[in-house]
């Protein structure tokens, strides 16, 4: 027990002087283009990346919610949501059919082997983080509703 | 284990010196639980009733390098339901060093990969199943051109802290040829994959030393379509379960997996078609049929939709690809097909104001249907008319009424064979029909406070009979929330209730959770890989830190 709270003390110590920053990483796009997840937010973009699943209900409702308003958004601030489907080969295929069928305007990438989930440390999705030059400047893990307004009044002050 | 830790240290005061970017970047997971005993559930907690499963990872990047180390620790021993091996142990898991620019990506020490659809090879960590099957060696993947990389694997796979003696080589390449087509709208490219296993077999010759598969797959998309295959074989091996030969003969083994999409903007709807014979592979030829999924190579999930509520993930399926030859059962693996439909109605229709959005799933999956001999070979047919496993029908539906209030209806229709649900033999002992109806609502207020409330039933005339249950959340705020939860087995003899308060919290980098109740025995699945729980009753604590 000792030895846990040593623990929690050194990683609290070390997150007060950390930046969070992410990953250099390269994520496919459904048809097998990559992309570098650092240049998504590169040059002052404000980039959302929120990491989700088709069968995960919470990350559905999150990106289901944000989709009523996204447009509406985007002419308010210029940013861009990438969807990062963490679906392994035993749902994957179904990706590109929910992301259509459910009409989602998202850029989609692919976490096949969860590389990018590993590394931020995402033990559950949904994950959503706002970040501007690779700069992770908001996190937020589980969805509640109502969450999507917090996320886009963050966007706003980014502005 | 020290001299790599050394080169570890070397390469740091090596990148150290240059200027360069630095970043320390890691994570912190601990889940407890506190058992008590319970009559109700006949639960006797054990000895050791406070449990604890904690993960510390810490990762450090400079320029092209970058490393991790992974901390683990089950003391006084591991949750109820994990893998043994892991019990009162703490120990550095896990550690690597890479480097990599625009042609070269090199790891050194431990490394998850996954080959195609992952049939042939896939290692992996998930920490809710108690899977890490990590590879401790070298892994490279080089990019000869924008349409041609290949990565190599070599190494020795991870069982709990230890590592399996065989050692693990493998090849995939990938090959898009895109701009050897240079039709606009395809796109188009294949692959192949090469595994194999060196694990001595002491002089026995009967026993292969080296076993390997391959495979090969082709991935298109044009237009609105897609089309995607990928077919494994497998070399004559053994076949044991938990750790004891079960034939004299050796038996090959194939998967075929074959995907066809379509999709528009407000419709999609994908289909997988799977069959799987004699298709496992582990690191340890021994390791077949152990019941903790660990020490596999190939990653065989059960493609069905996975289900979230209370009672709809009661009856779930778990895939079946072992050939078996025994008194007991005789069958060589699974057949089967699922079909995804979403639809999203027009904003100008009448359903569309309403936000409709439509979601259904259908999947049947079953034996091979095969014949065996007296000396246990077989005859097999391609799909056949084999004994069926699982079968099921899903229907959502999914409205927003206003800005406020939204709901779902689900339901679900599932057939299970009880050999699959329950354990035994499979095919001979009859079905489970059963039937769930869950109505779900949220309603948001504002300042981020909302409420979220679930009815749900199940009707089966089967097994434990009927349950109904009961869920509903209260958030407080996005960061705060506090629910309560009933499935109660009114059908059954007992009539147990299976009650869960709880909450949690999530802001910034910490995410907390608190629950107490009983847990129902069964499956709890992720991504289609099923862990065993038996039935308990106690506290559970989950903190979540990201640094």
């Amino acid at each position: 027990m000792n030895k846990l709270i040593t623990i929690i003390t050194i990683i609290f110590s070390i997150s007060v002087s950390s930046q969070s920053v992410l990953p250099d990483l390269n994520l496919n796009t459904l048809n097998g283009e990559e992309v570098s997840i650092r240049s998504i937010s590169s040059d002052d973009k404000i980039a959302v990346v929120s990491l989700w699943a088709t069968w995960c209900v919470p990350c559905i409702k999150e990106l289901d919610a944000i989709s009523e308003y996204y447009e509406e958004w985007k002419e308010e601030v210029d940013f861009e949501l990438y969807a990062v489907s963490t679906d392994d080969s035993r749902t994957i295929k179904r990706v590109n059919a929910m992301v259509n069928g459910k009409g989602w305007e998202y850029n989609i990438l692919l976490d096949t082997n969860n590389e990018l989930q590993r590394s931020l440390g995402a033990s559950t999705i949904p994950l959503t983080l706002i970040v501007k030059n690779n700069k992770i400047v908001y996190r937020h893990s589980g969805y509640s509703a109502g969450v999507e307004f917090e996320l886009f009044d963050k966007i706003k002050e980014l502005k | 284990m020290n001299r790599f830790l050394l080169l570890i240290v070397f390469l740091f005061s090596l990148i150290t010196t240059s200027q360069n970017t630095e970043n320390i970047f890691g994570s912190f997971e601990s889940n407890s639980q506190l058992l008590q005993d319970d009559s109700a559930l006949n639960f006797t907690s054990p000895e050791d009733n406070f449990r604890s499963n904690n993960y510390l990872q810490i990762n450090y990047d400079i320029g092209k390098f970058s490393s991790g180390i992974q901390y683990e620790s089950y003391l006084p021993n591991a949750m109820l339901g994990y893998y043994p091996e892991y019990n009162g142990k703490n120990e550095i898991a896990s550690y690597f060093v890479n480097v990599k620019n625009e042609k070269a990506d090199l790891t050194l020490g431990y490394f998850y990969e996954q080959f195609g659809n992952g049939l042939i090879f896939r290692a992996w960590e998930n920490r809710q199943l108690g899977i890490n099957n990590s590879i401790k060696g070298i892994k490279l993947n080089y990019n000869f051109s924008d349409s041609f990389s290949l990565t190599t694997i070599y190494g020795q796979q991870r069982n709990g802290f230890e590592l399996n003696e065989a050692t693990i080589q493998g090849i995939d390449s990938n090959l898009n040829l895109n701009k050897f087509l240079k039709f606009e709208e395809l796109d188009l490219s294949i692959g192949a994959s090469y595994v194999g296993r060196y694990q001595d077999n002491s002089t026995n010759n009967l026993i292969p030393a080296n076993v390997k598969a391959l495979g090969a797959r082709l991935d298109l998309y044009y237009g609105r379509f897609s089309l995607n295959f990928e077919a494994i074989t497998k070399d004559a091996d053994i076949i044991s379960n938990e750790g004891v030969i079960q034939s004299n003969k050796l038996y090959d083994g194939t998967a075929l997996q074959l995907d066809l999409g379509y999709s528009k903007k407000g419709l999609g709807i994908s289909s997988t078609f799977r069959r799987l014979e004699n298709f496992n592979f582990y690191s340890d030829r021994l390791a077949e049929g152990n019941i903790y999924n660990q020490q596999t190579l190939s990653y065989t999930p059960a493609l069905t939709k996975q289900q979230d509520y209370l009672l709809t993930n009661i009856y779930v399926y778990s895939s079946q690809p072992r050939l078996v030859v025994n008194a007991l059962e005789n069958r060589s693996g699974e057949v089967g097909s699922q079909t995804d439909f979403y639809y999203t109605f027009n904003k100008k229709s009448f359903l569309g104001k309403y936000k409709t959005k439509i979601a259904v799933n259908f999947s049947y999956w079953a034996a091979i249907e095969s014949d065996f001999n007296q000396d246990e070979s077989y005859d097999v047919e391609f799909i056949g008319n084999g004994n069926r496993y699982y079968r099921d029908f899903n229907f959502e539906l999914k409205n927003r009424w206003n800005k406020r209030f939204n709901t779902t209806l689900t339901m679900l229709d599932v057939i299970i064979d009880k050999g699959v649900a329950l354990g035994g033999p499979l095919g001979v002992q009859g079905d489970i029909k059963a039937k769930v109806g869950v109505i779900e609502g949220t309603y948001r207020y504002d300042n981020g406070k909302s409420s979220r409330a679930v009815i749900q039933h199940l009707w089966t005339k089967q097994d434990k009979k009927n349950w109904v249950g009961l869920v509903y959340e209260y958030n407080f705020s996005t960061s705060l929330n506090l629910f309560i939860a009933d499935g109660w087995n009114y059908g059954s003899t007992d009539k147990i209730h299976y009650y869960n308060v709880g909450g949690s919290y999530s802001k910034n980098n910490t995410r907390l959770s608190l629950n107490y109740g009983r847990q129902r025995g069964g499956l709890i699945c992720v991504g289609g890989v099923c862990r065993y729980v038996p039935e308990n009753t106690g506290i559970n604590l989950n903190l979540n830190l990201v640094f």
